[in-house]
Order: structure tokens, then sequence, then C-alpha cells
């Protein structure tokens, strides 16, 4: 299941395959020379692909217009840190990640359990309501959210957004964790539950304890969610120094409209923990999980 | 956990049933302790559920409920206002702003849907052959997926904006003008999708690269012997193996280019007069800068009710195609 990224099929569609059965011979010069074809068109595409990515980076170490240093430099980062609130923006979107991804964990693993042992209609009606909530836009409920954490103080603040994100991550959160569970086999809880386990107990000490990749998943789900939010904050964030850092990038590009150099810098700092995270975990990345993470966003 | 946890969630869905195919259940394995096991089984699984609930009925259950009042009343973000039945709905059906926002989210769907299917799958074809290097190939192209929109869509900006930006140089270079990307109104819609396209057909490769990688290559061979074209192999075969995941792919990017906000918002704001406005940015709108919260939560409701339609017809087609 996470293995997406690693599936490399042995031969292809494409490759030469003949009427013996004998792929390798085929891989001749001909097959080589498609090899080659194809590397180099893919790698063309990818550079192209990458333009936007690339800018960015070279941008932010690349001396501002009214810098005297040249080649490399750290002069923009260096810039943004001091000149403006990007060290409050940074620990603000980390804090709200963080706590999002720890929340929607120990929210979702729990109830996916139930989702995928449970076999009763509350279960599978539970379950269908989870699914038409996360298809539903999140414009309908930021509206009456807005109004009811203003008159809790939770608009303009990072424990509002926090459980704002936790309610949005939670819904396909569930239903991966309750994918993962459903892969580990009732089997071993039985074992535990002879053994005078209860069914919480083995819920913790045998499905959570095997269910690493599934947890982190889901925590990469959620982190991504958190991390690049823009709607959600846009709506409950007002003031500079409760900005998370899309709401900081964009309120410095909307003021320094010519300033690259800085906005770029901003940009990196704000792309680096996705692209580390992605780097570092990138087996347990989900398309199903991140897909449903980024609707309507 | 890739496409699957999607897939089999869709699954479960149309069954209506909640998950745990695969597993048995606990209270029909404990034999002798049968009845006491399951009594109690129920009220762990109660406690297990009980902040899940909570949360869903906190974030999703009022909000739409409450949406629901707002929509028909004439208040605003601090007062509810007096109820006015359904005269927002009427008003919006009969804004020329509605139906402009309405098709212009319907045109940017259908190409970010088929543009970033078409580009995913293409690359997912050339990705399953062998090409040096190919895996490191696959993972860089997930990155327009992972970088946060706020930041690829600004160096976009910096790409197109103006007429001095890189791109617009780049083609008054090669005499083909002086496009004003951001600024024609079609050039901007254009744009927008294009923006689109390169964010979201990472999401549709790797749904493809999953789907293809179940696809058993003996099929391929037995075709090929009975002297089927390459191109008849990946209409016949090809196709018609990976549909019901193609089906899904699209019903998620349909999801998600209707309820797109950033893509379009943080790229051109909705202009060049309203020509890239969809229907989610016209409800930010209509709430955050009119005040006219009613209209705005009408249409949010619209688009609701557009998107199950769309989903439902779309489930309909999955569970014709379905190969299972």
């Amino acid at each position: 299941m996470s293995a997406v990224l690693h599936a490399h099929p042995e031969s292809g569609p494409a490759l030469g395959v003949t009427e013996t059965g004998k792929p390798r011979r085929v891989l001749s010069e001909a097959g080589m020379r498609g090899r080659w074809w194809r590397f180099t068109l893919i790698l063309a595409i990818t550079a192209i692909v990458l333009v936007p990515i690339m800018v960015t980076v070279v941008l932010a170490f690349t001396p501002g217009p009214t810098s005297t240093a040249t080649g490399f430099t750290f002069e923009n980062i260096s810039y943004v840190f001091s000149q403006t609130l990007a060290a409050t923006w940074l620990k603000n979107s980390l804090t709200v990640t963080l706590a999002t991804v720890v929340v929607s964990v120990a929210v979702a693993a729990p109830a996916g359990y139930v989702l995928s042992r449970g076999r009763s209609k509350a279960v599978s009606g539970y379950s269908l309501l989870l699914f038409v909530m996360q298809s539903l836009p999140i414009i309908t409920s930021v509206v009456p959210l807005f109004i009811l954490f203003a008159g809790m103080g939770l608009v303009d603040n990072l424990l509002g957004l926090t459980i704002i994100y936790v309610g949005s991550t939670m819904t396909v959160a569930t239903w991966m964790m309750a994918a993962y569970f459903d892969s580990i086999p009732v089997s071993l809880e039985e074992a535990s539950w002879i053994d005078g386990c209860s069914v919480f107990g083995s819920f913790t000490k045998v499905v959570l304890r095997n269910s690493l990749p599934g947890v982190l998943s889901t925590a990469i789900f959620a982190f991504l969610l958190a991390w690049n939010d823009y709607l959600v904050a846009i709506v409950f964030l007002r003031s500079n120094e409760i900005f998370t850092l899309p709401m900081g990038v964009q309120s410095f590009f909307q003021q320094n409209l010519t300033d690259w150099s800085g906005v770029m810098a901003l940009a990196v700092i704000m792309m680096l923990p996705p692209i580390i995270v992605f780097a570092t975990l990138n087996k347990y990345f989900s398309v199903g999980g991140i897909g449903g993470s980024l609707a309507g966003r | 956990m890739s496409s699957t946890t999607v897939q089999s969630g869709l699954a479960r869905a149309r069954r209506g049933v909640a998950p745990g195919g695969s597993g048995g259940r606990p209270r029909n394995n404990g034999l002798n302790r049968k009845s006491k096991l399951s009594a109690q089984t129920s009220r762990t699984y109660f406690w297990l559920l009980l902040t899940s609930v909570i949360l869903l009925v906190l974030i999703h259950g009022y909000p739409l409920v409450y949406a629901g009042v707002q929509a028909t009343h004439d208040g605003n973000l601090i007062e509810t206002g007096n109820f006015v039945g359904v005269e927002n709905f009427a008003n919006v059906l009969g804004s020329a702003a509605f139906w402009k926002a309405t098709q212009f989210t319907l045109i940017f769907t259908i190409v970010g849907v088929f543009g970033s299917w078409l580009v995913g799958l293409g690359l997912a074809l050339l990705l399953r052959t062998k090409i040096p290097a190919g895996g490191t190939f696959k993972v860089l192209l997930l990155l327009p997926w992972v970088v946060p929109i706020v930041v690829s869509s600004t160096a976009w900006n910096w790409l197109v904006a103006t007429p001095e930006s890189p791109v617009p140089s780049l083609f008054r270079a090669l005499g083909l003008g002086t496009p004003l990307f951001l600024a024609d109104p079609t050039l901007a819609a254009a744009t927008v999708m294009a923006f689109k396209v390169w964010v979201s057909f990472p999401f549709m490769m790797m749904m493809t690269s999953a789907a293809l990688a179940s696809v058993d290559n003996t099929v391929y061979e037995a075709a090929s012997m009975d002297g089927a074209s390459r191109f008849q192999q990946f209409s016949q075969i090809t196709l018609p193996l990976i549909a019901r995941s193609t089906y899904i792919s699209w019903i998620l990017m349909t999801i998600f280019c209707v309820n797109d906000f950033p893509t379009i918002y943080l790229l051109t704001g909705g202009g060049p007069v309203d020509a890239t406005t969809s229907l989610v940015v016209l409800a930010y709108r209509k709430v955050f800068q009119d005040f006219q919260t009613g209209p705005g939560v009408a249409i949010a409701f619209l688009m609701t009710l557009t998107l199950v339609i769309v989903s439902v017809i779309l489930y309909r087609q999955i569970r014709k195609s379905s190969v299972e």
C-alpha cells in the first residue's frame, strides 16, 4: 500500500517483448537507445516542471538589487528573519501543525479502530457520515465557525486554528487509520484476548503497536494539510504576530510587491519542512490521504 | 497507504458498510465468552469513538446547520438578521455574477481534471518503462503537489505577472508579442488552469502509477502474441484495467477543483474583471468583502448540491465499470 513510490515494474508495455517471450534479449541496441531517448524526454519534462521551484530557490539565495554581495548569499534569509516576523510565523506554523498532527492521530486512531472492527449499523452510518462531510466545500463551514469562534475569543487565535485543522483532517485521517487497521489480522488480537486482555488493551498493545506505517501516513497527511492551508488562515487570522507562514508570505508579498528576494527567502523557509518530511518519509506518502487533504483548500 | 485508502473508502461508501473487510470481528470469535465480550466491546467502542463524534458535531455538524440558518437570513458576520426564506437563493440564481462564476468553475474543473489526468497518465506510462534514474524522476515530479500553493503561486507570479517577467520576455524575444498572462481576461483564465494542472498532475500520476503497478504484465505478452499493436494494447487492455481507479481519481479531482480556493485566489484574486472568479472565490468575497453572509452561504450551498449530484453520476459510472 505504501509502495506507490517504490513500484518499478520490471517491464512495461512499451518495452519490446519478443514472440518467444524473452524480453531480455530485445534490450539490445534498439532497447538501449529507447531507454536513453526516454531518459532525455523525462529529464526535459522534469526540468520544465520544476522551473517555478528552482526559481524560488535561486532567487532566495541570490543577492537582491540593492545588495552589494555577489554570488550565493544568505543575506535574504537573514533579512527576513531580522526585518519581518518570519521567526514568529515559523514558530506559529510549527506549533499549529505539530498540534494538529498529534491531536488528529490521537482522535483518528481510536475512531479508525472502531470503524475497522465494528460492524453495527451505527458504525457503518458514522463511517458514511465521515465520507460525506469530507467532500463538502470547507467554505460552507468556515463562515458559521467564524461566528461561533468570534464569540469564544478563538478568532485570531492559534488554538482556534488548530481546532479547525483537526476538524478538517479527522474525516480522512479516520478513514486512513481504518484502512490500515483492516490490514492487521484480528487473529493477532484474539491471542491477546485469550490471555485476558481487554479490547482497549489489544487496540493499544497489539494493533497500534503494529501500525507505525499507518500512523505515519496519517501524520504526513495532517502535517501537509495544516502546513499548507491558506483559506482557513486568511479567514481566521487578523494580526501579524498570530500569522502562520502562508499568511506571512502573502502579507509580505502584498506589502513589498517588488522585493522578490525577501518573498522568495520566506517561500524557501516555508517549503523546506514539507520537502524534508517528503524526502525522509516518502514511502509513507499517501496519494489518497493527501488527495483528500487538499480538497477545498 | 496509497490510493487504496480512497478506493476502499469509496467502495465502502457504495456498499454502505463500515471498513473491516479483511478482518473478522471480535464478537464472533469469543466462543463461550461471546455475549460478555460483546457488551464490553460495545462500551469500549463507544469511548473510542467519543472524541471523534464530538469533533464531528462541533466542526462539521453545527456549522452545516447554522449555514442553513444563514442562507435563509439577511444577516452579516455579526448578526443573524431576519428570516428571508429563499430570497438569497433567488437573488443568487438571478445574478449574472453567479452564472459567470459557475461557467468559469465548470471550465476550470473540466480542464483541471482532464488536463492533469492526461499529463499524469502520460508520465505514469513513461515512468513505467525502464528509464535510468526513473525512481528519482518519480519523486522529483511529485514536488508541485508537495510544495505549498502559497509558495508556488508566488513563483508563478514572478514568472508571468508583468510584461517584464521572464515568460513574457521570452515570448517577446521569440517574436510572439508580449502576452499579459494575468491582465488579459482570457489569458488569465488559461494561466490559472495551467497552474492548476501543474499543481495536480502529480496526484494523477501517483494514482495511475499505483493502478498500473497492479496490472499483470503477462496480459501484454499474450496480447502481443495475438498481434495487438501498442495502441490497441493501451486502449483495449491498459485503460479498461485501470478504469476504476481512473474514475475515482476523476471524482476526487472534480471535488478538489470545484472546492479550490488558493490556486485561483493567490494567482489572480479572481480578476481581472472577475474573469477567474470561481464559485468559492465568489462566496468568499460575498461574505468577507461585501459582508453579505446570506448570499455567500447560499452560493456555498448550491455548490454542495452540485458536487453531490456530480459525484452521484460519477459513482454510477464507477459501479458500471467495476472490474472487481
